[in-house]
């Protein structure tokens, strides 16, 4: 599939287009361009059927293990039993038969940034014209803390019915602490949702002791006020809001959690470590050199890296400062795919991409509230800055808001993946 | 662009035009933009439900309701903040692509329909 021409015709076609003055059309002529996707996330699927919707002349591979994708939006409705896993579970069957998106199910394990080829685990070499990494979130260790033991469900699958399972078991009064992790992490609102969600559950099987909520952030990172109410009236009895609250490690023999102000001892417990860009993105070397850097920088009129050339990072990997979410990954993969589009056509990225963000979070198991977002791109500064007056939360929970949540929800299941 | 479109009203003249800026990887203009509302709204506004289907609304309809949701902003309206975050240059061609692509669409679509919107949500007035 890959020859040492054909490269050298990329090279040379690649360093024409680079000088901005020739477009790819005779490249073209010889082979489809090549996107290779890594990750099949609400990013990658949504990436994947963008770009064979918009120009099948474009070949589209989606590297990616599992069979589906497990939904993290909604996922907090399976912990307290009131959906099923069929309902967050998303096939890649419509990316192939409907877009043509060739689906390769395994695992990436390397990047040949110089000759664009990716390595699987199964040992396959995957060449490339334009890499999107689409990996997700990656996690910081905490010591003591084994997640198969006590599961963080910050990714959704196996570990969301595992956190049931650790909700079921809290005796009746009993206590059940989880942490937030320090901003940035995947889904501002979610940590809150779900605190309020675990007390909820608690209160309707009438076994409520205590929910203890450690916040690494000094306040609510998002809906601060749907939050607050809702911690201090709805479950006020229930939850106990700690800020500046740091988890330092986990003895779960003991069922103690040590934090910055001293040992708590729990019955049940979820603790979500502090988060960074996926070990894709780490060892591609997309993080550049500063130690302290978690997300990679990307340009945001394409995604493209700024370190390195041709592999573009959506999601809640790149380092735009967008909120992370699975609204916001479908979002920057179109303004990425038409990116591509162009780019294979010799043309500049559109220079004021829009990408916005809404989302809804269940209160109670019958209302839930929204936060909305959108961002226009600042050429001034280089980023997507949040345009005013468009930065909002409901002003209370309701069950419209709670219906909406499943039309929003389907709307973006399908927008993603079929 | 008026002139444009008159010559161009039918369907087969239109797929022709997008046709033409496929061949030079042109994207028709406001796809990008209108991409954005298919989040809720559904690919090419076929929303698979409970919300408003956008795809072959007029684009009188479409921009004259997103222009009325972002002058008068309803703190409950979430639609309404969306519509503030944008131009109403920009509104103009997300409302003129999706009246263009919604009459490609009932041909050509690849997005299925399961029905109907059961709410018509967001309303700019009511």
């Amino acid at each position: 599939m890959f020859s040492h021409n054909r490269r050298k015709l990329l090279q040379a076609s690649g360093a024409l287009a680079a000088a901005g003055s020739v477009p790819l059309l005779a490249r073209a002529q010889v082979a489809a361009p090549r996107v290779v996707v890594i990750g099949g996330g609400f990013a990658g699927a949504t990436l994947a059927k963008y770009v064979r919707m918009w120009n099948p002349k474009i070949q589209v591979t989606l590297i990616e293990p599992n069979p589906s994708h497990v939904s993290c939006i909604l996922s907090n409705l399976v912990m307290t039993g009131a959906l099923g896993m069929n309902a967050i579970t998303l096939r890649y069957d419509t990316l192939r038969s409907k877009y043509g998106v060739s689906l390769v199910a395994d695992r990436a394990v390397g990047i040949d940034a110089v000759n664009r080829i990716v390595t699987t685990q199964n040992g396959s070499r995957i060449p490339y014209d334009k890499l999107v990494l689409a990996p997700g979130i990656d996690f910081d260790a905490v010591p003591g803390l084994d997640t198969a033991v006590l599961p963080h469900a910050w990714q959704a699958g196996p570990q969301t019915l595992a956190l049931k399972g650790q909700l079921d078991a809290v005796p009746a009064g009993g206590t059940f602490v989880m942490s937030i992790p320090p901003a940035p992490y995947r889904c501002p609102p979610g940590p809150y949702e779900r605190a309020c969600l675990l007390a909820d559950s608690l209160l309707r099987r009438r076994r409520a002791g205590r929910v203890i909520v450690l916040d690494a952030n000094n306040d609510v990172v998002a809906e601060p006020h749907t939050f607050h109410t809702a911690f201090r009236t709805t479950y006020a009895s229930v939850i106990e809001y700690r800020p500046n609250s740091v988890v330092s490690s986990v003895d779960w023999a003991n069922k103690t959690i040590h934090t910055n102000w001293g040992p708590i001892r729990a019955d049940g417990a979820n603790i979500i470590p502090p988060q960074k860009a996926g070990k894709l993105v780490v060892a591609a070397g997309l993080l550049g050199t500063n130690p302290a850097t978690r997300w990679a920088p990307v340009n945001p009129l394409s995604y493209e890296s700024t370190v390195v050339p041709h592999i573009h990072v959506i999601g809640d990997s790149q380092g735009t400062g967008q909120p992370k979410s699975g609204h916001m990954a479908n979002s920057q993969a179109k303004v990425c795919a038409d990116a591509l589009i162009r780019y294979f056509a010799g043309e500049a990225p559109d220079p004021a991409p829009m990408t916005s963000s809404a989302c809804y979070s269940p209160i109670t198991s019958k209302t839930a509230s929204w936060l909305t977002v959108v961002f226009g791109y600042d050429a001034a500064t280089g980023l997507m800055k949040p345009v005013p007056n468009t930065l909002a939360e409901a002003p209370a929970p309701s069950g419209d808001h709670y219906e909406d949540m499943f039309g929003w929800a389907n709307n973006l299941f399908a927008d993603s993946f079929s | 662009m008026k002139q444009i479109r008159k010559y161009l009203s039918g369907a087969s003249a239109l797929a022709l035009l997008m046709a033409t800026a496929a061949a030079h990887g042109a994207p028709p203009a406001g796809r990008l933009l209108a991409s954005q509302c298919a989040q809720c709204h559904g690919t090419n506004g076929q929303a698979v439900s409970g919300m408003e289907k956008l795809a072959g609304e007029s684009e009188g309809e479409i921009y004259k309701e997103l222009i009325e949701m972002k002058a008068r902003i309803k703190p409950d309206e979430i639609m309404h903040r969306q519509a503030a975050g944008y131009t109403d240059a920009q509104i103009r061609l997300i409302a003129r692509y999706f009246a263009t692509s919604g009459k490609v669409s009932t041909t050509t679509s690849t997005t299925p329909t399961t029905g109907t919107a059961s709410r018509n949500k967001s309303r700019g007035d009511d």
